[in-house]
């Protein structure tokens, strides 16, 4: 009996010792007294709980493209130019803005903003923060930033910004992720790693605690030169599992969840606190075609015979439940340069489908290969597979290849996909172009190898007119060619599942950012 | 004794560089990073400035030597996907890892030890065959759909427990509840056939016709014997649940080495799984060594040379 509690008592002295280790806390740059979102709310204080899938990024604004991350960044870095609920330019941590000449946009900056260690903002910052991004190649986001020259301090409040050459989507630029102005003085002084675990910003809220894969927490700043504040900590939390995610928006320990599966929608909306919204996302599911020699979709009719072989209502309703809008281009509403005509519209007709492949030469049908992602986008295999028995319907033999994200990502850089792929594009620069140019021929040579000389033409022309309604039609023109001469098959616009609680008053953006104060407690 | 504990640290040496080979090899040529952290619209020519920016367009073996050369000043190189030195972001997530796997080896031994001794000593029995049952059943749920019932009876029904992250006591629970039910299980296993195997032996039978009690048979001549390939067991769970909860970890949003190995794989996050894995490594052969000593004290006939 001595021998059995003796040895019983090493495993558990070594059990708990090994529990011991874990404190209450982990994580660098963790803040003792980090309360939980469940119960450790003290009376009175507003916190506000978000559960996003992934955890973010980290704080180097300009090394990532990733649309979560920025979505809780935006509450502590600000930008130039800001984009309110309907996506409308309006003023930022700068007042106005004018053109001087084709090259040259002059910003006058607000003089009554600090960052949240008590330094003024000033024209040093803007300077400091684009000629970061647009002077380092090696940053993720330098493409999006490369066309601008030089940034020109004129007085501590006034900046001009010279780019290489025309660029209508300056302001664009200005106005999304990469372009948060971080503090110059402040990282001069305690170096770039000091600044990614302190970091600071002038928004309505300061960075307070991070634990990696867990949470993020800002609290209020009292200094903040606009409205107050509306709560008194912000809580994003990462959890993967969307099950999880489901339990804890029913529960009420989440105010906020996104990414909600189609099939968990009803529960939350049944539930007696909690409600469901869908909104339109900036991504378009489109199936990519290769226009290259030698494959049979090189033949326009049979581009035509599987676009028309397609059911993408049936898609929207039967494998993302509801949450789509059907559509012939790549550019939503919300975008500058949309065409409207294209979208709320889809072509369906299998008998023409089987008519047009007899035409192409292939009266008993074809085969070719479909490459799909499997869990990157929602219902991304189901959706493959729907538009594989579709295609069987008229004749046409589909080898389906489902890949792992890296995988097919890998296989996508190294332009290896066979006919089809499935894709689902966003668009954080809300203008036409950056869609569009996905098909200019330069981006697609050696994958899909589609050229049209007047798509070219329309598309240079638009990179850098500054006459806005020129422009927009010369968008809108590249659009409904690209409709018939089908680079891309479009198949729906995606919207976004949240599942929300009903103490809050809460709209999504089309941006998917999570601005706080724009979220109210009823 | 003393010369065992010796010459298997020496061997460490060794050990970590063959792994810190093989783990070198296998991030290297399982994927590119470079394709997973630019935007879709990347040129090709933004790609190359990036690839050459982290090195990978160098040959592997100067990668290799490169990677060695900083290993030994204790440097992991910098993790892509949050552009820090990555032996630090492996280290701060043991305590929560530790924390879990205590919680959750305490819960499997506690079931286990007794319930493996009472299923043995009672074989055949009706008990016998529930708690077998249970065993069966325990080892054929996944991890996974288990924490989700746990989720939906306890947080989302009766609203006991919180769902998932970590603070609190109350936020161990459930996560350690599910980890350590599938240990115990085997645990369970393991000691019962142990149990049953050293019930059927001569010095079991002698010791009973000397006219001892039961229990002292059971306790001071069986178990001892019977536990020593759990001690074994437990020990290796132990590395096991620290470095491989990743299923329970995803599901209760637990931040610990399980998520960040999984998300690092996924991003293809080199320098972070490198140091995960000779971190794991490392505390796998510690031990491994522990349960050897603990082995020796524990039966007496063991000489290790």
């Amino acid at each position: 009996m001595k021998f059995f509690i003796k040895a019983n008592a090493v495993v558990l002295i070594l059990t708990l010792i090994l529990a011991g280790c874990g404190g209450k806390e982990a994580g660098s740059g963790a803040a003792p007294g980090g309360s939980n979102s469940t119960n450790g709310e003290p009376a009175g204080e507003k916190t506000l709980t978000i559960a996003q899938g992934n955890d973010i990024m980290g704080f180097d604004i300009h090394n990532h493209s990733n649309t979560p991350t920025e979505a809780v960044h935006i509450n502590l870095f600000e930008y130039l130019v800001k984009k309110d609920k309907d996506m409308n330019r309006v003023p930022g941590l700068a007042l106005s803005w004018e053109k001087l000449d084709d090259l040259t946009w002059r910003f006058q900056l607000r003089d009554d903003v600090k960052f949240h260690n008590g330094d003024p903002f000033t024209s040093a910052d803007v300077k400091y923060t684009l000629d970061r991004v647009r002077a380092d190649k090696t940053l993720v986001d330098n493409s999006a930033y490369k066309l601008i020259e030089s940034v020109n301090i004129i007085d501590d409040h006034t900046v001009d910004i010279v780019t290489s050459v025309p660029d209508p989507i300056l302001l664009n630029r200005l106005s999304r992720l990469g372009s948060g102005v971080l503090p110059s003085k402040y990282i001069e002084e305690n170096g770039f790693d000091y600044f990614l675990k302190n970091p600071i910003g002038t928004g309505p809220y300061k960075f307070s605690n991070w634990i990696r894969d867990d949470r993020i927490e800002l609290v209020k700043n009292s200094d903040y030169y606009g409205d107050e504040p509306k709560w008194d900590k912000l809580v994003f939390r990462a959890i993967p599992e969307d099950s999880t995610r489901v339990a804890e928006v029913l529960t009420g320990n989440v105010d906020i969840a996104m990414n909600i599966p189609p099939e968990d929608m009803e529960r939350i909306e049944s539930n007696d606190t909690t409600h469901t919204i869908q909104f339109a996302s900036q991504r378009v599911m489109n199936l990519i075609v290769r226009h290259t020699e030698g494959r049979v979709t090189a033949d326009p009719k049979v581009r035509e015979a599987i676009d028309l072989a397609i059911d993408k209502q049936a898609l929207v309703d039967g494998i993302v439940e509801g949450a789509g809008v059907v559509t012939r281009t790549g550019v939503g509403p919300g975008n500058f340069g949309a065409q409207p005509d294209l979208y709320e519209a889809a072509l369906y007709d299998p008998e023409k489908a089987k008519q047009l492949l007899a035409e192409a030469g292939y009266p008993d049908g074809l085969t070719l290969t479909l490459s799909s992602p499997t869990g990157r986008y929602m219902k991304d295999k189901d959706i493959a597979q729907a538009i594989a028995a579709n295609l069987e319907e008229v004749g046409i033999k589909v080898n389906l290849e489902i890949l792992e994200w890296s995988k097919f990502s890998e296989k996508n850089k190294s332009n290896s996909f066979d006919e089809l792929y499935l894709f689902g594009n966003g668009n954080s620069m809300f203008d036409a172009y950056l869609p569009l140019s996905n098909n200019s021929a330069q981006n697609v040579v050696g994958s899909i190898d589609y050229n049209n000389p007047r798509v070219e033409e329309l598309l240079s022309l638009a990179e850098k007119n500054l006459n806005e309604p020129e422009r927009e039609q010369q968008l809108q023109e590249v659009q409904n060619i690209l409709a018939e001469d089908r680079p891309r098959i479009y198949l729906f616009q995606t919207k976004s599942n949240y599942g929300v609680n009903d103490r809050i008053e809460y709209q999504p953006r089309l941006d998917e950012m999570f601005i706080a104060d724009e979220i109210l407690l009823k | 004794m003393g010369k065992y504990i010796y010459r298997t640290v020496l061997q460490i040496v060794p050990v970590l560089f063959i792994i810190s080979l093989i783990v070198f090899i296998l991030v290297h040529v399982t994927g590119d990073p470079v394709n997973l952290m630019l935007p879709d619209t990347a040129t090709p020519e933004e790609r190359e400035i990036l690839t050459a920016a982290l090195g990978l367009d160098q040959p592997l073996y100067i990668q290799y030597g490169l990677y060695m050369k900083n290993l030994l000043s204790g440097d992991f190189g910098t993790s892509f996907r949050y552009n820090e030195s990555a032996l630090p972001i492996v280290l701060e997530r043991l305590p929560a890892s530790f924390e879990l796997a205590g919680a959750a080896m305490l819960i499997a031994v506690v079931l286990a030890v007794p319930l493996g001794i009472l299923s043995a000593v009672k074989r055949n029995s009706l008990l016998d065959l529930i708690l077998s049952s249970i065993s069966v059943l325990g080892k054929a749920m996944p991890n996974f759909w288990v924490g989700i019932m746990l989720i939906l009876l306890f947080s989302v029904s009766l609203g006991m427990l919180p769902v998932s992250g970590r603070g609190t006591l109350q936020h161990l629970v459930l996560p350690a509840i599910t980890l350590g039910t599938g240990v115990s299980v085997e645990m369970m296993r393991l000691i019962r056939s142990s149990m049953l195997e050293i019930l059927g032996q001569d010095y079991i039978r002698t010791a009973r016709s000397k006219g001892l009690w039961e229990t002292v048979v059971i306790n001071k001549h069986a178990l001892r014997n019977a536990l020593i390939p759990v001690v074994t067991i437990t020990a290796l769970q132990l590395t096991n649940l620290v470095s491989g909860a990743l299923v329970t970890e995803t599901v209760f949003a637990w931040p610990g080495m399980g998520q960040l190995l999984v998300q690092a794989v996924y991003t293809h996050d080199m320098a972070i799984v490198q140091a995960a894995v000779f971190v794991i490594a490392l505390m796998v052969i510690f031990v491994n060594l522990a349960s050897d000593i603990v082995y020796g004290l524990l039966d007496p006939r063991i000489k290790y040379r």
